[in-house]
């Protein structure tokens, strides 16, 4: 039987510390409404959560099972249409009148609603399928290409070339999903009798709760037997091969849960911005997902998440601040070069560092950094 | 074995092992590096402005959302440039009743998402009394939801495809009546009946080829092709060709961005004759004849109220002031002529209001039947719909990058976004659908 110490030299005085972690940032989440008292903020935060998410969903796929998924958007974008089918499903068409066709039918001279959209008529169907149609997809992907034995850039350049498809079908069907323009103008969503619109503290918590549901969900997932294979099978691919493990079941299981996770989080983008779009499965989207995971910490879903949410924030307030108008994206290039250069294993690496310099010897900072200061003003 | 490991992980590979003992220098240099990331930080995440009041101390708060960076810059740009030219100079005259307008510039990166966001940053945190913005549909479309749910003011400069009827936005570019209704009939006299419908695959082409053919049948013209093609494509040998085939009198182009200028230029190689076989279009401006060279543009047609060369004293001033502000090479056109004629409708709406009434509801009940000279001529917003009466006008692409001016309308033309659907009417209580 594996124990993690032998998997992962991070995760030797990790375990606890990381999950102390993890509820400390859900803690936080959960209470952040009764200090931010703001609805704009509290809608940008929960953008930012969902977005988190996202980075956190990939940080599973990359990170915990070593398969770099550069089409992560295309699982968050099928969630993202599912809620945005039934919602505007659910919308009083001005043209055609109650139980009529979504606006953007008629423009394109539909008749009938096809018959994809039917079941979106449902809302329990939806959210069911906001999880299942991307994990499904993503186990079909991931049957080709994980008893094909293929692996490394392979996999990315095949995850990213569906993504690519699937959103030019998209654009390109546009009397189906909208086009370009993607599904706007949507109902606001009831559950239990409860309205959650965009700019109210319900829209927040349940992102807030969904994502606390997520993060504690992925990170038991990695310390079940399970994910301590799928850790294994990252590190040395043959060898658990070699012990009869069936390797591509484990990698398309956790291919598959990380797509779930993700379409969640695109469900939850539709409701907090109000629309779908198919930049949600889009090239650059993904590939900022990628960049957040690494910033964050890819083999840590806490440091990916925190890592997706500080880098959107800082990108917000750059892009927003007048002294940065014109070179914001400058700044966020330059700000990557130096995570990827100095701080390879993201900020969760460098808290991790931290953590070991201060077990290795007793961590008196202000001498330390006196006499560091000294040799390098000698050298 | 490297290359092994690096295999395994996919290509971003950042480092290779784990490094248990860290030297202090190591960890510095990490310290370091964070810092630097951290300290550019969220400033605007602690200040709260929740107290501001729409024109307190004096300052008119407008939003200006046009994107800086992504596909659809070049444009924007001149848009963002059109409207700050316009603030300025209202505020170089003494403002609006004293109070100046304070513009709050963000840059929406050519994303619908990042649009979005946007607009809510600018409605709900910094309480704009309107925002001036948006080229594409799709950027409309993706802040719509946050102007009709706070009730604010957005103002679209943009040509569009019409059927939109939001309480919500101020349309001061044109719809299919005010480019197509003069312009389908001359070429028709002009050149004959055959059309090929060339447009990108998006909505917007869809409805003015939908109004097109409209218009077609009333003239007598006929629809030799429709055809589509992907945004952004480049790639025109097979529609050439299909011209080639199909002999069609004029080709009527709705292709949009970077397409015009490929298909301009492989129409131009391709040996084409624009005397026998035309480009009519209503999206090719200044501003894409500048990107595509004067002799791949020359001879073709464009629809549209305004032309840079248009001969009138404001547009004398407008033309001056915009190269003074932002260089002489730059040019103006449709778009960026209603980014500034619209400031200037807001300026006399909030004119009409007492300081304490400044709210954007209020801006839009001002605004309705504001008449002002702009550039193009006399222009007026229907309070009906609060879509613009323009003047169409019809030019010809010169070698030079400008255009000859050939037909210009009497009379000014009345907005009709749902002109392509009769029995549907955008009336000020929202769409009426008459069965």
């Amino acid at each position: 039987m594996m124990q993690p110490k032998s998997i992962d030299p991070i995760s030797r005085h990790r375990p606890s510390a990381e999950l102390v972690a993890i509820l400390l940032v859900c803690a936080l989440v959960i209470v952040a409404p009764v200090l931010l008292n703001n609805d704009y903020l509290l809608n940008k935060v929960a953008r930012y959560l969902v977005l988190g998410m996202l980075a956190m969903s990939l940080s599973l796929s990359w990170g915990y099972a070593g398969i770099l998924n550069l089409g992560q958007a295309m699982s968050f974008g099928l969630g993202s249409y599912a809620m945005a089918m039934t919602l505007k499903l659910k919308t009083v068409p001005v043209h055609t009148g109650p139980q009529g066709l979504p606006d953007f039918m008629v423009w394109n001279n539909v008749t009938q609603l096809p018959w994809f959209w039917w079941p979106f008529e449902s809302q329990t169907f939806a959210i069911f399928a906001g999880m299942a149609i991307p994990a499904a997809v993503a186990a079909a992907l991931g049957w080709f290409m994980f008893r094909g034995r293929i692996t490394g850039v392979y996999v990315a350049i095949i995850t990213l070339a569906a993504m690519v498809v699937l959103n030019l079908v998209i654009i390109d069907q546009q009397q189906y999903t909208g086009g370009f323009n993607g599904i706007t103008d949507l109902a606001q969503l009831e559950l239990f009798g409860i309205a959650f619109d965009a700019y109210g503290r319900s829209t927040y918590y349940l992102v807030a709760i969904c994502m606390t549901g997520a993060l504690l969900g992925a990170y038991a997932f990695t310390r079940t037997k399970a994910g301590l294979i799928i850790q294994a099978i990252r590190d040395h691919e043959s060898r658990v091969r070699y012990f009869g493990y069936d390797v591509g079941a484990y990698q398309i299981a956790a291919f598959a849960l990380s797509a779930a996770i993700a379409g969640l989080a695109g469900m939850l983008y539709t409701i907090v911005m109000e629309f779908a779009s198919p930049t949600f499965l889009g090239v650059q989207l993904s590939l900022s997902v990628v960049v957040w995971c690494a910033v964050g910490g890819r083999q840590s879903l806490l440091g990916a998440l925190l890592g997706a949410i500080l880098v959107a924030g800082v990108q917000g307030a750059l892009s927003e601040s007048a002294t940065f108008l014109e070179t914001w994206t400058l700044v966020m290039g330059g700000l990557f070069v130096l995570i990827v250069l100095f701080l390879p294993k993201g900020l969760a690496g460098l808290v991790s560092s931290l953590w070991t310099l201060a077990r290795q010897r007793s961590f008196r900072p202000f001498r330390s950094l006196h006499r560091i200061g000294q040799t390098e003003g000698g050298a | 074995m490297l290359a092994d490991r690096a295999h395994r992980e996919g290509f971003f590979v950042f480092e290779q092992g784990m490094e248990m003992k860290l030297t202090r220098r190591q960890l510095l240099r990490n310290t370091a590096a964070f810092g630097a990331f951290a300290s550019t930080g969220f400033p605007h995440i602690w200040i709260k402005n929740a107290d501001l009041a729409s024109a307190a101390a004096g300052e008119i708060k407008v939003g200006v959302l046009f994107s800086l960076t992504g596909t659809t810059a070049i444009i924007e740009e001149s848009l963002n440039k059109a409207t700050l030219l316009a603030i300025e100079e209202i505020n170089a005259a003494g403002g609006i009743k004293g109070m100046k307008i304070v513009p709050v510039v963000e840059d929406p990166a050519s994303d619908p998402a990042t649009f979005a966001d946007k607009a809510r940053k600018l409605v709900v945190g910094d309480k704009c009394v309107s925002v001036f913005g948006s080229y594409t549909s799709a950027s409309r479309k993706a802040v719509l939801p946050v102007f009709e749910r706070q009730n604010n003011l957005y103002w679209y400069p943009t040509l569009y495809e019409g059927r939109e009827c939001s309480k919500n936005v101020i349309y001061t570019g044109a719809v299919p009546n005010q480019q197509q209704d003069e312009f389908i009939p001359w070429l028709i006299n002009k050149f004959g009946k055959k059309f090929y419908l060339i447009g990108s695959n998006y909505i917007y082409p869809k409805e003015e080829n939908n109004y097109c053919k409209k218009l077609l049948q009333k003239h007598g013209g006929e629809v030799v092709a429709e055809e589509y093609v992907p945004l952004g494509h480049s790639e025109f040998s097979s529609v050439i060709n299909k011209f080639k085939s199909t002999q069609p009198n004029v080709i009527f182009s709705t292709v949009v961005g970077d397409s015009v200028v490929a298909l301009h230029r492989q129409y131009h190689a391709a040996g084409l004759d624009p005397e026998k076989m035309p480009m009519a279009s209503l999206t090719t401006s200044e501003n894409e004849i500048a990107a595509m060279g004067g002799e791949a543009a020359a001879g073709h047609f464009t629809s549209a109220p305004y032309f840079m060369v248009f001969q009138s004293p404001e547009n004398e001033k407008f033309v001056a002031a915009y190269k003074k502000r932002w260089g002489a090479d730059k040019v103006t056109h449709f778009v960026s002529e209603a980014c500034y004629f619209q400031i200037h409708l807001f300026k006399q709406a909030v004119e009409k209001l007492a300081v304490s009434d400044i709210t954007p509801p209020n801006i839009r009940d001002a605004v309705k039947g504001q008449e002002t000279l702009a550039p193009q001529g006399k222009v007026r917003i229907e309070p009906e719909n609060l879509h613009t009466w323009l003047w169409p006008k019809i030019a010809q692409a010169q070698s030079d990058g400008q255009f000859k001016i050939l037909v210009q309308a009497k009379n000014w033309l009345k907005p009709l976004p749902y002109a392509a659907y009769p029995g549907q009417v955008c009336s000020e209580k929202g769409l009426v659908v008459q069965n």
